[in-house]
């Protein structure tokens, strides 16, 4: 019987070394790969992004789609120039209003296009349409394009990029 | 419930059942080295899968994304430093279980194969770490394995073939780090795992070698012997997490940079041999080539050569001796090289100033990232580093005040501000201006202006700073300025764009980047100091535009720069 209370101590040290043993490289392996998911590791600019003079778009003149690009980006380890964030349909209402659609998809992020001969906006992947408004027409889309922030300063167009959440109703920032 | 569990197991033939496996002659600390051997290649496993979730295999990322894990991501450097060391361990540890085999002769038949295979996973083992060292693409690695690889190409015949197979074509790019990162995350794993399973299944079929005169009853494995492998894997884990702590993970040297110099050292198992190629002189390759095979000839005959029956210690001594004397070899030119290089102490100063350039390159990645460009390039990240590199190059001999061969006026933190330039019109000729000049020792040089009244001078040096574009101008000030001026300066001076003074130089657009530029590019233009009053050389012909300019944006940022702003900046390389 003492035997057999010295194997079954025997056991449970030798499972209480490999635990700790095991606990000392698994915790750090599990913090390392999980932190990134809560840290923004991609960097945008919450600045506006210059998009060009604002004279350049007309009252009555068809949407205009303006990259927006970002001056720079910090992508974990790396720091880019220049980095194109997407794109925005740009439009003049009015003589002092500018309207700024994302080029992004509500449904599922791919980039709206504009078709010409309807006159409306059109998603090639699954022909979502929207007005020039952005107002949705049909399609699978649960809701219209999604409106940039813009402002004119010193003549030139400012756009603040925001990217939302496709796939839902309601418009939310991603 | 278990017993269900195994039943189900054991009939789905996942596990044999029966007689637990056993171990002859009883449980010992003796056996315990595979244990911690096996754990030392789980560790790497691991450590690796981490590493490789952080890691980009190109020849612009790869320092990049290794100085992030280290410097930046959450526990890197522990992960990292983990996966280093536990290599340098399982060397160790597998040196250790060598030289116990041999001292029990457990090499014999029928453990041939064994020993065998267990010298190809030392070979196998010292592959990989070659193949791992590269990979963070630092300057460390990176001439290291120049170095190996050049080791290689010396072999006769087939080297030059080695080497563009190796490093994937004609020189060091990418393809050398997608080479290696795939032998030594791929291939070699697999290799390693494939001959460890045979190394290992031999060894457990034909059983422990028994120890001494001990009785061959065996004995259950479990717990009595795993308990043993537990401990001995616990305390080893123990040293080598606290080494890995106080070493904090492993070092990381500045981006590899085929153009900077740097004392490489292999890996610190390789280090006799990098002794001993230095010993060789001019027959470094032919011994870095021989000394290995001779080395492995010696481990692969001993079985051959050792085939009496007896496993006694005392009748084997021949054997043994010239085992021990190659390892005493090994030991001691490792030591020579360790301690050849601690007595170097030109080696200890450029060892310094790599280490000062690894710091700063790892504080720019931290804090302003890695340029698209490669990783060399986090240089000049810091603000106006390309300026100031060009400034240390191309300028400093004659501007800096600590120069001894200063020709022109001082250049530093509030060159052009007010009260330089309130300075200057002062006296001109002062040590801090024309004073280290030709100029100063011709008529054509300015004259002081100390005499003049002081609200006459104020509203001049207002008006003068005024041209470098400043927005904190006084206009009254500037105004009255603008009379004096009439009066005292436009005999020799001019204020008109593009337009020369009579007999000094114009100074339209004092102080901006605009003007600068224009006089970097040329002094001697007849709109700056003239041919024959500077001694400049002109720089539009040595610089191109975009150092130039670089420069003087440079000089508007000094106008408003403090020391304690200049002294704030990072060094440049």
């Amino acid at each position: 019987m003492a035997d057999e209370d010295r194997r079954r101590f025997l056991k449970v040290a030798t499972c209480a070394i490999g635990g700790g043993v095991g606990l000392a490289v698994a915790g750090p392996f599990v913090t390392l790969i999980v932190a990134p998911a809560g840290k923004v590791t991609v960097t945008a600019p919450t600045d506006p992004l210059d998009l060009g003079a604002a004279e350049q778009f007309r009252v009555g003149a068809e949407p205009r789609k303006v990259d927006v690009v970002a001056p720079m980006v910090k992508d974990a380890w790396i720091a880019a120039r220049n980095v194109v964030l997407g794109a925005a349909w740009i439009r003049r209402t009015a003589p002092d209003k500018i309207v700024a659609l994302s080029a992004i998809c509500p449904h599922l992020g791919c980039s709206i296009g504009w078709d010409a001969s309807a006159g409306n906006f059109l998603c090639p992947c699954h022909d979502s349409r929207f007005s020039p408004e952005g107002d949705k027409l049909n399609g699978p889309s649960e809701r219209g394009m999604d409106e940039l922030p813009v402002e004119v300063r010193d003549g030139r167009l400012q756009l603040t990029w925001v990217r939302y959440k496709t796939g839902q109703t309601a418009r939310e920032p991603a | 419930m278990k017993t269900a569990l195994r039943d189900y197991l054991r009939e789905r033939g996942v596990s044999r059942g029966g007689a637990p496996a056993t171990i002859a002659g009883g449980a010992s600390f003796a056996y315990v080295f595979g244990a911690v051997l096996m754990w030392l290649l789980v560790i790497e496993a691991v450590t690796g899968l981490a590493l490789a979730a952080f890691y980009a295999p190109s020849a612009t990322d790869a320092w990049a994304s290794v100085a992030y894990l280290q410097d930046q991501a959450v526990l890197g450097w522990f992960l990292r430093g983990l996966h280093f060391h536990a290599a340098s361990a399982t060397v160790i540890v597998a040196g250790l279980h060598l030289v116990q085999t041999a001292l029990h002769g457990a090499y014999k038949k029928p453990r041939e194969l064994v020993w065998w295979l267990g010298i190809l996973l030392m070979v196998l083992i010292l592959a990989w770490a070659v193949t791992g060292y590269v990979l963070r693409w630092d300057q460390a690695g990176y001439w290291a394995n120049k170095v190996e690889v050049g080791i290689a190409a010396a072999t006769p015949v087939v080297g030059g073939a080695i080497r563009k197979l190796a490093i994937g074509g004609n020189d060091y790019g990418n393809l050398t780090l997608t080479r290696f990162y795939t032998l030594h995350i791929l291939l070699l794993p697999a290799i390693v795992g494939a001959v460890t399973a045979g190394h290992v299944m031999l060894a457990r079929k034909l059983g422990a070698t028994p120890l001494g005169d001990r009785e061959r009853t065996a004995r259950p494995r479990w717990p009595d012997q795993t308990l043993r492998n537990a401990i001995a894997v616990a305390m080893m884990m123990t040293v080598l997490i606290v080494y890995v702590v106080a070493m904090h993970g492993v070092e990381l040297a500045a981006p590899a940079d085929p153009s900077q110099a740097y004392d490489a050292r292999p890996l610190w198992y390789f280090r006799w041999l990098f002794e001993l190629r230095d010993l060789a002189g001019r027959a470094e390759k032919l011994v870095a080539l021989a000394m290995p095979a001779i080395v492995l000839g010696a481990l692969i005959a001993l079985p051959l050569v050792d085939r009496a029956p007896t496993r006694e210690l005392k009748r084997r001594l021949p054997y043994l001796g010239g085992l021990a004397g190659l390892l005493a070899l090994i030991g001691g030119l490792t030591l020579a090289s360790f301690i050849g290089d601690a007595r170097d102490r030109d080696l200890a100063k450029r060892n310094t100033l790599a280490e000062q350039r690894a710091q700063l390159a790892r504080k720019l990645a931290r804090d302003n990232g890695v340029p698209v460009t490669g990783a060399s390039d986090v240089f000049f990240t810091s603000p106006m580093a390309r300026a100031r590199a060009v400034f240390a190059a191309r300028c400093k001999s004659c501007h800096d005040a600590e120069s001894m061969d200063r020709k022109g006026p001082v250049i530093g933190p509030g060159h052009g501000n007010r009260s330089w330039i309130m300075a200057f019109v002062r006296n001109p000729s002062g040590d801090q201006f024309w004073g280290h000049s030709k100029l100063v020792k011709t008529d054509a040089a300015m004259k002081s202006f100390d005499q003049m009244p002081a609200a006459d001078l104020e509203s001049v040096v207002e008006l003068i700073y005024g041209e470098s574009g400043a927005s904190d101008i006084d206009e009254a000030k500037r105004k009255h300025g603008s009379e004096v001026f009439e009066i005292g300066c436009s005999d020799c001076h001019a204020r008109d764009e593009g337009v020369a003074g009579a007999s000094a130089p114009g100074l339209f657009g004092l102080g901006t980047r605009e003007y600068y530029l224009s006089f970097i590019s040329n002094p001697r233009s007849a709109l700056h100091m003239g041919r024959d009053k500077s001694e400049m050389p002109r720089f539009d012909k040595e610089l191109s535009v975009s150092d130039r300019d670089a420069l003087a944006e440079y000089l508007v940022w000094l106008r408003t720069a403090t020391p304690a702003d200049a002294a704030a900046l990072d060094p440049v390389d």
